[in-house]
């Protein structure tokens, strides 16, 4: 890339790195303690854990950032062989602790301490010394060590408690919004997505199931608005993030007939603000021209909507950040050229807006399309006492036999499933499909199995499924 | 046995050559199918640089690469026909991987680049090194990806047909860290790849320092 000086004198801004971390720990302070009242204090309080238990999630967040630090010294000093000076010089200037710090931040409390420390080493190797260290990395460092950690280690947290503390365990249930909104059919309704965490109050201010930096909506409006006044980050890029969601979502909730609850909805839960603040605007890994972060910005936007919508996974903000980091190059080689005409940034512009209203309308016909009945549910085989009927669950289709006896569901019989062997185990263990038997009319009030959501939803709608048909 | 040698270690064809990556990536999720992918390749490399070197003197430089992909392509048939007749099981687990050695750079390369020039003893020689070389590296691979993403190390499973035993050892790290699925998955077998080729050049090259 071909970089324009100009001539002399310079004014020198004051943000050195130093500056810029200070302001950075600054800006996450509030979150982190924010975390340890509500994943902390409240448990405490009402008598659901002991002292340690209270202080955990400040030892959480340490551990994470103190890894992160150790390892990058250690690295420094056996592989690069950096001695004396020259150690303590690059370890001050390469924000060695920031990528365990958001490593720690973007998981859930559950996740047990080894983890963690496996997550922040790798965030720290892999992901950023093994690039070339600190302004050499392509990818977001915390967010590798992250995506290791849940492709990895995603069945044990869960079993160890998922997202969810012991409080919201007794008072919200079993799931984050984002995997609750995931498992309904079709775009559900205010009751549906909403209700069970309260009202979108709650949402903003954070009382809601979550990793442990991302709840705190308001938080991390502040630290927004506060590292910008600082000049630490590119306004642009949350900003312009945000509300390609607000106005994606929006037009996809309107298109259901849905109010603005929707796009509300979207944007406050899950990673979408923590992500777009601290994640996609990193100094390293994000665009520095201006025409490219603007692209960069709506292409996350754009990505985070198809994601959430069309893939398994529930939450998209972490893998659209990454995908996005690849093409950072290509944008600020787009966005350094000399602009000749207007065209130039109309012709980016113009795709841009064709693919966001497009990917707006694909989603949103998705959900209109979706009628009451399941396409997740198929009968195979219908006889007089029984049925056989197949339900996709989380790794393939259960398959299952049901016997009846005069419109009563008698005994389930799992033929087949392609379950994660953990994610099952949970299920069988809490003798679920007994639970399922017992309550069968009253299936909609059956709580799911925590840590095992989308296996125990697809054997709870296969029930559902099989009684609405009996009905008939 | 210079050329054995040679062909596991200083051309050691995917620790060295970066050839026939694509095998070594995507059969190594377990030790068994490793091993078997290895003598496949090993017994097609032996026969395709017999035969090369046999004919190259009649065949001109213009239709080289032609001439030489029909000979390869035809070993793999006979192999493959062979394998569905006698050894029905073991043809079911090869599965695709089988006709792909037709592609497999490895064996046109070294057609290319010393059956083609050197007598036939070497070159049946250097088949067997080269061979080898893979095949070790691939059972490395299958090795430590079940071993950290399975916790077993599947010996005989699928060809018990033909052996008439099953052995499956089962290792146990007693810990909630292990298994790890990402060596199940692509993504395990290139982060192990790279670990393997940064470790093995690591070595190689601090040899080659001395020597010079």
């Amino acid at each position: 890339m071909e970089f324009n000086t100009y001539k002399g004198p310079y004014i020198k801004s004051p943000n050195k790195t130093n500056k810029i971390m200070l302001h950075l720990v600054v800006a996450l302070l509030p979150i982190i303690l924010f975390s340890f009242y509500k994943n902390g204090v409240v448990l405490y309080k009402h008598n659901l854990t002991d002292t340690y238990g209270m202080f955990y999630p400040l030892i959480f967040v340490f551990v994470g950032t103190f890894t992160s630090f150790i390892t990058e010294t250690i690295y420094t000093y056996l592989v690069l062989k950096k001695k004396n000076k020259d150690l303590i010089n690059s370890i001050k200037n390469s924000y060695s602790f920031l990528p365990g710090l958001f490593v720690s931040l973007v998981l859930p409390l559950n996740t047990p301490l080894p983890i963690l420390i496996i997550g922040a080493v790798v965030a720290i190797i892999v992901g950023k010394m093994l690039y070339g260290g600190f302004g050499q990395n392509i990818f977001n460092p915390a967010l590798i060590g992250c995506l290791f950690v849940l492709t990895c280690y995603g069945s044990v947290i869960n079993s160890n408690g998922g997202y969810i503390n012991k409080y919201e365990l007794d008072t919200i249930g079993s799931a984050t919004p984002l995997t609750n909104y995931h498992m309904i059919d079709g775009i559900g309704n205010y009751d549906k997505v909403v209700k069970p965490y309260g009202d979108l109050k709650d949402f903003l201010f954070g009382m809601i199931p979550g990793t442990v930096g991302e709840t705190c909506s308001i938080l991390i409006i502040v630290a927004y608005i506060y590292l910008v006044l600082k000049k630490v980050i590119k306004w642009k890029i949350p900003l312009i993030y945000v509300s390609t969601v607000f106005v994606m979502t929006l037009i996809i909730g309107s298109m259901n007939g849905e109010g603005i609850w929707y796009p509300t909805f979207n944007i406050l839960s899950g990673g979408l603000l923590f992500g777009a603040v601290f994640m996609a605007t990193d100094p390293v890994t994000s665009p520095t021209t201006c025409l490219g972060q603007v692209i960069y910005a709506f292409c996350l936007g754009i990505l985070t909507v198809l994601f959430r919508n069309y893939t398994s996974a529930p939450e998209g903000v972490l893998t659209s950040i990454l995908t996005m980091n690849m093409f950072v190059v290509l944008l600020d080689r787009l966005g350094s050229k000399k602009k000749e005409s207007i065209m130039q940034i109309l012709i980016p512009m113009g795709i841009i807006t064709c693919l966001l209203l497009g990917v707006s309308l694909l989603v949103g016909n998705k959900y209109i399309n979706s009628d009451s009945s399941d396409s997740k549910f198929k009968i195979i085989e219908k006889k007089d006492n029984y049925y056989v009927v197949s339900q996709v669950g989380n790794g393939g289709p259960i398959k299952a036999k049901i016997y009846i006896k005069d419109n009563e569901i008698t005994k389930i019989k799992i033929i087949e499933n392609n379950e994660t062997e953990n994610y099952y185990k949970l299920v069988t263990n809490k003798n679920y499909i007994k639970t399922l038997i017992d309550n069968q009319n009253n299936l909609d009030k059956v709580d799911t199995v925590s840590g095992a959501t989308i296996s125990s939803t697809a054997l709870k709608k296969m029930c559902i499924n099989v009684k609405k048909d009996m009905e008939k | 046995m210079k050329r054995i040698i040679n062909g596991i270690v200083n051309e050691n064809p995917v620790l060295v050559l970066l050839l026939g990556l694509c095998s070594a990536l995507a059969i190594t999720n377990n030790f068994e199918n490793s091993y078997i992918m290895g003598i496949c390749v090993t017994i097609v490399l032996i026969c395709s640089n017999l035969i090369v070197s046999l004919i190259s003197k009649y065949v001109t430089k213009n239709v080289e690469i032609p001439v030489y992909i029909l000979i390869i392509s035809t070993l793999v048939t006979v192999l493959e026909i062979l394998l569905k007749e006698y050894v029905n099981p073991l043809y079911k687990v090869l599965g695709i991987y089988l006709p792909l050695i037709v592609v497999n750079c490895i064996v046109l390369g070294r057609a290319l680049s010393v059956a083609s020039k050197e007598n036939v003893k070497n070159s049946v020689l250097d088949g067997l090194g080269v061979g080898l070389g893979y095949t070790v590296v691939l059972m490395v691979l299958g090795l430590i990806r079940e071993v950290l993403g399975n916790e077993t190390i599947t010996i005989m499973k699928e060809i018990s047909n033909i052996t008439h035993h099953e052995i499956i050892l089962k290792i146990n790290f007693h810990s909630d860290l292990f298994p790890i699925n990402i060596f199940n998955k692509p993504a395990g077998a290139f982060i192990t790849l790279a670990c393997l080729l940064a470790l093995f050049n690591y070595i190689r090259g601090g040899n080659k320092n001395e020597s010079n």
